[in-house]
C-alpha cells in the first residue's frame, strides 16, 4: 500500500523551491512541512496562542482524542528538547508548558 | 588494579564505585573524605588550579565557578570563559572526572577502563562529550550504560527480586523512566525513556523564583543584584526544599547585599507542591510514555524504584503509589545507586540485554496508495527500544530518472515528522547512468551490543553499496588531535 521514494532534506527543498519561486531558499532544516507552517504563522498574527491552540485542541474533540494527542505531542516535544538544534529545544520547552497546562485542565491536576 | 568501575557523572553529585572481589559494588569515597563529590569546579587564578568538589562549591567564587554542566553536554554552542581560555562542557567534565580517577586509584589502585552512566534521554553529541571527558581523564569507557538500567541492575541484586521493574530515576537535571525484566540473572530492558532539564535543580530554580517575589513583595527591592548573592540564596532554597522532605513548613529569613532589609519567607510543604506541580505532571508523563513503549498497564509493573535525590520528596512518592496502586521502593541509598549499579554492570553486562537508544531511519516521500496521499516523512528503519544486537531493512525507490548520485540523509529520532529528528548524517551512492526512476535503494542499519550503529546502502540493481559508521561528527565533537592535545595539556593541570 505504501511506497517509498527515496528523498534527502536538501533535495525536496531544492524540488520545492522550484515549484513555489519567487520564494528564497531555506536553510538545510527545517524541512517542507515547518515552511508551510512558519508561513502561516507569520501571515495569521502575532497573538501569543492559547495552549489549546498551540496543542491543536478543539472544543468538539472528545476526551479520549485530547488525551492521544496530548500523547503524542508530548513524545514529540520530550524528544525534541534533547534535539541538537537549540531553535528547537527553545520551541519544545514552550510546548511542554502547553501541553502540561492543557492536560491539567481537561484532566485534572495530579 | 580496579577490574570493574562504574562511574556515575551526575549533575549535581559524582560518585566512583569499584566491585570488590566478593561480587558486591562499593563506593570508593574521594580524597576529601566524602562518597561523592559535587560536580562543582572553581578555577581558582592566584595559584592556577582547578577546584573540584566541596571545596569549589562552597568557597569559589560564582563568576569563576562552574556548576551542572552536565546540563550542557548536549549543546555544540556552550562553552564557559575562563581568563579568556574557552572551556568546553567536556573538558570541565574532564576536570571532575580527573579528581575522581586520581583519589579512587590510591584506594583502590589504577583506574584505566570504566563503565560511565549517562541520562537515558542523551543525544549523541552529550555521549560523545561524555567519552571525551573520560579519555582526556585518562580512562577508556568499557560501555556507556543509562542510569536507570545501571541503578535497576543495583537495585535486582541488592533486593534479589524478578519480575518487571519501573525504575524512576529524578535527579538533579533529568528525569529517566526505564522498564526491564529480570528472570533469574539475566536483565531485559524493555524500554528507556528520559527527560532533559527536569530534576531538582529546576525545582530550586523555582523556589528561587518564590523566594524572590517575597522579599519583593516585603521589601520593594529585588532580592539579587548578581551572581555571586543569586548563588547563595539557590543554596537557601536547595535546603528549603530538603528540609521541606522532612518538615510540613520551614520559616527562614532572606536578605539581599544592599541592605534593603530582612524578609521572612514562610514555606510550607503544600505550597512548594503547587510550585513544582507543573513539573511533577511532566514526570507522570514520562511514565505514561515508558508504559506505552513497553505496551504494559501500570497494574503490569511488579515494582517500581526510586532512584535519585529528588525521589525524596513526599509528594514523588504519593504520585507514583497512585499510579501503581503500589508504594515505591526505595533503591538503598538514591544518591549512590547509579555508580553502584555501574561497577556491577561492567563485570555482568553480557547478562544485560539493552535497547537501542534511539530509532534510526532516512528520509522518504510516502506514497499511500490507497487515499493517494504524498507525504515528506522520517521513515524509521531501526525504531527505539528494538532489543539490541539487531539489523533491519527498508527498500526504497528512487525518485528521478537517470540518477546519478543517491543521497541518503541520517535521522535520529522517532517521530514521522522529518522536523522533529535529527540529520545526524548523509550517506552518497554513485549509481550507473541512464536508469529509469523506481530503482530499488535498500538502507539497513546495524546496532550493535557496545551501541555502535552501521548504515549500508545498497543499489539492487547494480550491486552497488556503500557502509559507514552513523555517528554525529557535526559541531562539538573534538577531533582526535584536539583529544590528544587536551588530554595532554590536562595532564599538566593542578586538579585537588
Amino acid at each position: 500500500m505504501f511506497k517509498k521514494i527515496l528523498q534527502s532534506l536538501s533535495k525536496s527543498q531544492s524540488a520545492k523551491t522550484k515549484a513555489t519561486k519567487p520564494q528564497p531558499a531555506p536553510l538545510a532544516k527545517p524541512a517542507a512541512a515547518s515552511q508551510s507552517q512558519a508561513a502561516k504563522a507569520a501571515s495569521v498574527s502575532t497573538t501569543p496562542k492559547k495552549p489549546e491552540e498551540l496543542c491543536e485542541i478543539t472544543p468538539k474533540m472528545a476526551k479520549d482524542q485530547i488525551q492521544a494527542q496530548l500523547k503524542l505531542l508530548y513524545r514529540r516535544y520530550n524528544r525534541s528538547a534533547s534535539s541538537l538544534d537549540p531553535k528547537t529545544r527553545a520551541e519544545a520547552d514552550r510546548m511542554l508548558d502547553a501541553i502540561v497546562q492543557v492536560r491539567e485542565k481537561y484532566f485534572g491536576e495530579i | 588494579m580496579a577490574e570493574y568501575v562504574g562511574i556515575d557523572l551526575g549533575t549535581t553529585l559524582s560518585g566512583l564505585a569499584y566491585l570488590k572481589p566478593d561480587g558486591n559494588p562499593e563506593i570508593v569515597p574521594n580524597s576529601d573524605g566524602e562518597r561523592l563529590t559535587p560536580s562543582v569546579v572553581f578555577f581558582e587564578g592566584h595559584e592556577d588550579v582547578k577546584l573540584v568538589g566541596s571545596a569549589a562549591r562552597d568557597g569559589g567564587e560564582p563568576d569563576r565557578t562552574v556548576f551542572q554542566i552536565k546540563r550542557h553536554m548536549d549543546d555544540p554552542d556552550y562553552l564557559v570563559e575562563i581568563d579568556r581560555k574557552k572551556w568546553s562542557p567536556a573538558e570541565i567534565s574532564a576536570l571532575i572526572l580527573s579528581k575522581l580517577k586520581r583519589d579512587c586509584s590510591k584506594i583502590i589502585g589504577d583506574i584505566n577502563e570504566v563503565v560511565i552512566t549517562v541520562p537515558a534521554n542523551f543525544n549523541e553529541l552529550a555521549r560523545k562529550s561524555t567519552i571525551a571527558a573520560a579519555e582526556m581523564a585518562g580512562m577508556k569507557v568499557k560501555r556507556l550504560v543509562n542510569e536507570p538500567t545501571a541503578a535497576a541492575v543495583y537495585y535486582a541484586h541488592n533486593q534479589g527480586v524478578q519480575g518487571r521493574i519501573l525504575v524512576y530515576d529524578l535527579g538533579g537535571g533529568t528525569l529517566d523512566v526505564t522498564i526491564l525484566n529480570v528472570e533469574g540473572d539475566n536483565i531485559r530492558i524493555l524500554t528507556s525513556e528520559g527527560a532533559r532539564h527536569l530534576g531538582g535543580s529546576n525545582f530550586d530554580e523555582m523556589l528561587l523564583d518564590a523566594y524572590a517575589e517575597q522579599y519583593r513583595q516585603q521589601t520593594g527591592a529585588p532580592l539579587f543584584s548578581d551572581e555571586r548573592h543569586r548563588r547563595r540564596v539557590l543554596q537557601t532554597t536547595e535546603d528549603a526544599k530538603k528540609m521541606l522532605s522532612k518538615l510540613q513548613r520551614v520559616n527562614d529569613t532572606v536578605a539581599n547585599d544592599k541592605n534593603d532589609g530582612i524578609a521572612r519567607i514562610d514555606l510550607t510543604r503544600v505550597g512548594f507542591e503547587k510550585i513544582i506541580r507543573q513539573m511533577l505532571t511532566r514526570t507522570v508523563m514520562l511514565v505514561e510514555q515508558a508504559l506505552d513503549s513497553a505496551k504494559l498497564k501500570a497494574s503490569e509493573i511488579d515494582h517500581v524504584v526510586l532512584v535519585g535525590g529528588s525521589t525524596r520528596i513526599p509528594k514523588v512518592k504519593v504520585i507514583l503509589e497512585k499510579m501503581f496502586g503500589q508504594a515505591p521502593k526505595s533503591c538503598g541509598n538514591v544518591d549512590e545507586c547509579v555508580a553502584l549499579g555501574a561497577a556491577l554492570f561492567a563485570k555482568k553486562s553480557a547478562r544485560i540485554q539493552e535497547v537501542c537508544n534511539a530509532s534510526y531511519g532516512t528520509v522518504a516521500m510516502v506514497y499511500n496508495a490507497r487515499t493517494g496521499e504524498e507525504k515528506l516523512m522520517n521513515s524509521v528503519v531501526i525504531p527505539k527500544n528494538t532489543p539490541i544486537p539487531c539489523s533491519r531493512t527498508q527498500v526504497y525507490q528512487t525518485s528521478e530518472d537517470n540518477e546519478r548520485v543517491i543521497e541518503v540523509d541520517i535521522t535520529q529520532g522517532e517521530d514521522e515528522d522529518a522536523k522533529f529528528v535529527d540529520i545526524i548524517g548523509r550517506i552518497t551512492l554513485e549509481v550507473p547512468p541512464n536508469r529509469p526512476k523506481g530503482c530499488e535503494i535498500a538502507v539497513t542499519f546495524s546496532y550493535d551490543e557496545n551501541q555502535r550503529v552501521r548504515a549500508l546502502v545498497v543499489d539492487k540493481q547494480s550491486g552497488r553499496s556503500r557502509e559507514v559508521a552513523v555517528s554525529y561528527k557535526g559541531a562539538g565533537v573534538l577531533s582526535d588531535e584536539d583529544l590528544k592535545r587536551k588530554s595532554a595539556h590536562l595532564r599538566t593541570m593542578r586538579i585537588e
